[in-house]
């Protein structure tokens, strides 16, 4: 039989052996924290290989998780991935990140002037963040659904789908959901009215709630991520949502192959356009080595092989020859110069336009 | 089926379905060949393949099973030491406060646990220092936190049914205490202790909530990466992954019942 003695010993072996080796002395680490599936699979390994700093992966699942970790503090991270509106916005606002030092960053002069313009809204001389990833705000659809309920020629690219409570009221049957994010869905019923998707005109807004009021009934849903499996197994027919979610579920239902199509269209009225960042925390243990990251992520080789395996559209201009042909090609990704024109940046709003929105979105979401 | 009604074994098998046909499915996609996990489209052990050179779900999966084993480890030795005290040395001073504080993370939210661990180690790192950084330690504290006020439930009731007589007569035999305790008690509930080992094992291997509270760089376990991937779809990986570590727990589960039929 076992000796307590024996028994003893086994048991320090095993947590010794358990709780790993200690971390390599002198050996440098960048501590990276992005979203799952969001670099290339060999993005880090080949930062690896060129600068010697290991670089440590850690996921998160939604902007939420990451803004609590940083705001509890010394989070130990080196370098994250926040979206530009409303988190990253808010982040610069609370002084969570640290300047960049731009001397350190050979290629920022390769990233597209539009999307640095947009940027600098929040970021004025672009002083802290460096855009990675980006896309819009449109509508997801499935074409025959949409044609069943509408005819045949009925234009796709248009709020009108959502806003127009004609044919809003025709596609309710098939199922209509809108993103659960007031600044969202007011920017896009402004935009759909002509107004400045920005105005913070208390006319302005009344206008837009009441427009949301209208067509409040033919409404299936408001959530910020179920429209993907939704759209892709055809239960609802038109999604408002993020343009890299609405292609993963054209992708999803394509690969289903049970007749359902999934196309993405920014609405000819104008549409968000959404920007994910790099930055670096203010207390970031190793703010050498996430420059460094960084710099390696401004390489056009590097960035377009990200983009070839997400499927994302990246911010470097000098990356877009080396992108696969499909994926540059694709509209809904990188879509075509007049598109692009009347894309727009969320602007920041004070606490009290906040508030309001915020009101005005309960009573329109309750539906009363 | 002389004996047996047909209603009783309907709800027998109906009882078995329902528990088992999720891991019998998630076992079947991870042999399907689409990247979708619901939709099946041929036999294929692709998923396998690029499991293995997965490094991030494996390391958390690595990471996952260290911080349940040394949680369960931990665990069990304090959750026994605390029902000992509790069946075996009466009505000492404070001890209702300390069986209510010893059963409070039973029913306490996960989010409490997680939010409040992790505003003390904040704390503890501004004024002593300690934890350096948030990851492999400061998850282990917070899973033997709750999964001691398991493993103790388990070991009191087994303590509690114990037959004392046993111990008492190696007393009159001569046994010092601590010789009584390791060689007379501690193979009397070790059944318990297993008991208690195993949950604390699971409940540390399934936990998300607190384990994101507290986790901290270099330190994503795997129920932390399967959530994240959410967003861009779950990989079937997962599915083999799963399908692994359910056929390494039938396997420990097949020696240890062996073992038990053999004594």
């Amino acid at each position: 039989m076992l000796q307590a003695k024996d028994l003893g010993l086994a048991l320090v072996i095993a947590l010794a052996f358990i709780s790993g080796p200690a971390a390599r002395a002198g050996e440098q680490t960048v501590h990276v924290y992005n979203w799952n599936d969001y670099f290339a699979p060999d993005t880090l390994t080949g930062f690896e290989q060129e600068t010697g700093i290991r670089a440590v992966l850690d996921l998160y699942d939604s902007n939420e998780v990451l803004e609590a970790k940083l705001l509890a503090g010394s989070s130990g991270y080196d370098l994250v991935f926040p979206t530009t509106h409303p988190f990253a916005a808010r982040h610069l606002k609370a002084g969570l990140y640290q300047p960049l030092d731009h001397s350190k960053l050979p290629g920022l002069e390769r990233l597209d002037p539009d999307i640095m313009a947009n940027l600098a809204k929040v970021d004025p001389g672009n002083r802290y963040l460096v855009p990675y990833m980006w896309g819009t705000t449109g509508l997801g659809i499935n074409p025959d659904r949409v044609h069943a309920a509408l005819g045949e020629d009925a234009p796709l690219d248009t709020w009108g789908l959502i806003f127009d409570p004609e044919q809003a009221k025709k596609l309710a049957g098939c199922g209509i959901s809108l993103l659960d994010d007031p600044t969202e869905v007011f920017s896009a019923a402004l935009t759909y009215l002509g107004k400045d998707p920005n105005s913070q005109a208390p006319e302005d807004l009344e206008a837009a709630a009441e427009l949301i009021k209208q067509v409040r009934p033919y409404i299936r849903y408001f959530h910020s991520s179920q429209y993907i499996s939704d759209l892709a197994n055809g239960a609802t027919c038109v999604a408002h949502g993020y343009s890299g979610d609405i292609l993963q579920a054209r992708e999803r239902a394509a690969e289903a192959n049970k007749g359902v199509t999934v196309i993405y269209r920014v609405p000819r009225e104008g549409a968000v356009l959404w920007v994910d960042v790099m930055a670096i925390p203010k207390d970031a243990p190793n703010p050498e080595a996430a420059h460094a990251l960084i710099a390696y992520l401004l390489k056009p080789e590097v960035i377009a092989a990200a983009s070839n395996h997400i499927f994302y559209a990246n911010a470097n201009s000098a990356a877009t020859s080396l992108l696969s042909a499909e994926l540059r090609e694709d509209p809904e990704i990188y879509p075509p110069p007049e598109v692009r024109a009347r894309l727009f940046t969320p602007s920041e709003r004070s606490e009290r336009e906040i508030r309001n929105l915020n009101r005005l979105w309960t009573r329109l979401k309750s539906g009363r | 089926m002389k004996g047996r009604s047909w209603p009783l074994l309907s709800v027998l098998a109906f009882g078995y379905a329902f528990l088992y046909i999720p891991i019998v499915l998630l076992i079947l996609y991870s042999f399907n060949e689409s990247r979708l996990v619901t939709v099946w489209s041929g036999f294929s052990l692709k998923w396998y393949g690029e499991l293995v050179h997965n490094r991030q779900l494996l390391e958390s999966a690595w990471l996952s099973v260290r911080i349940a084993a040394l949680n369960a480890t931990v665990a069990v030795v304090l959750g026994t030491l605390a029902a000992n005290a509790l069946v075996r040395h009466g009505r000492f001073r404070g001890r209702t406060l300390f069986e209510l504080l010893l059963t409070a993370p039973l029913v306490m939210p996960d989010v409490i646990i997680g939010l409040s661990l992790l505003l003390l180690f904040v704390a503890m790192q501004q004024t002593i220092g300690w934890p350096e950084s948030r990851g492999f330690t400061t998850i282990t504290i917070a899973h033997i936190t709750f999964s001691l006020a398991y493993v103790s439930v388990v070991v009191r009731s087994r303590l509690l049914r114990m037959d004392r007589s046993l111990e008492e007569a190696a007393m009159d035999l001569g046994a010092h205490p601590l010789t009584v305790y390791l060689q007379i008690t501690l193979p009397l509930i070790a059944p318990a202790l297993l008991a208690g080992w195993l949950l604390a094992f699971t409940l540390s291997l399934d936990d998300l909530v607190i384990a994101s509270f507290v986790s901290g760089p270099g330190a994503t376990t795997l129920p932390m990466v399967i959530y994240s991937s959410v967003r861009m779809g779950i990989s079937p990986q997962i599915n083999a992954l799963a399908t692994l570590i359910v056929a390494l727990v039938a396997i420990a589960v097949l020696i240890a019942g062996q073992s038990m039929r053999r004594r």
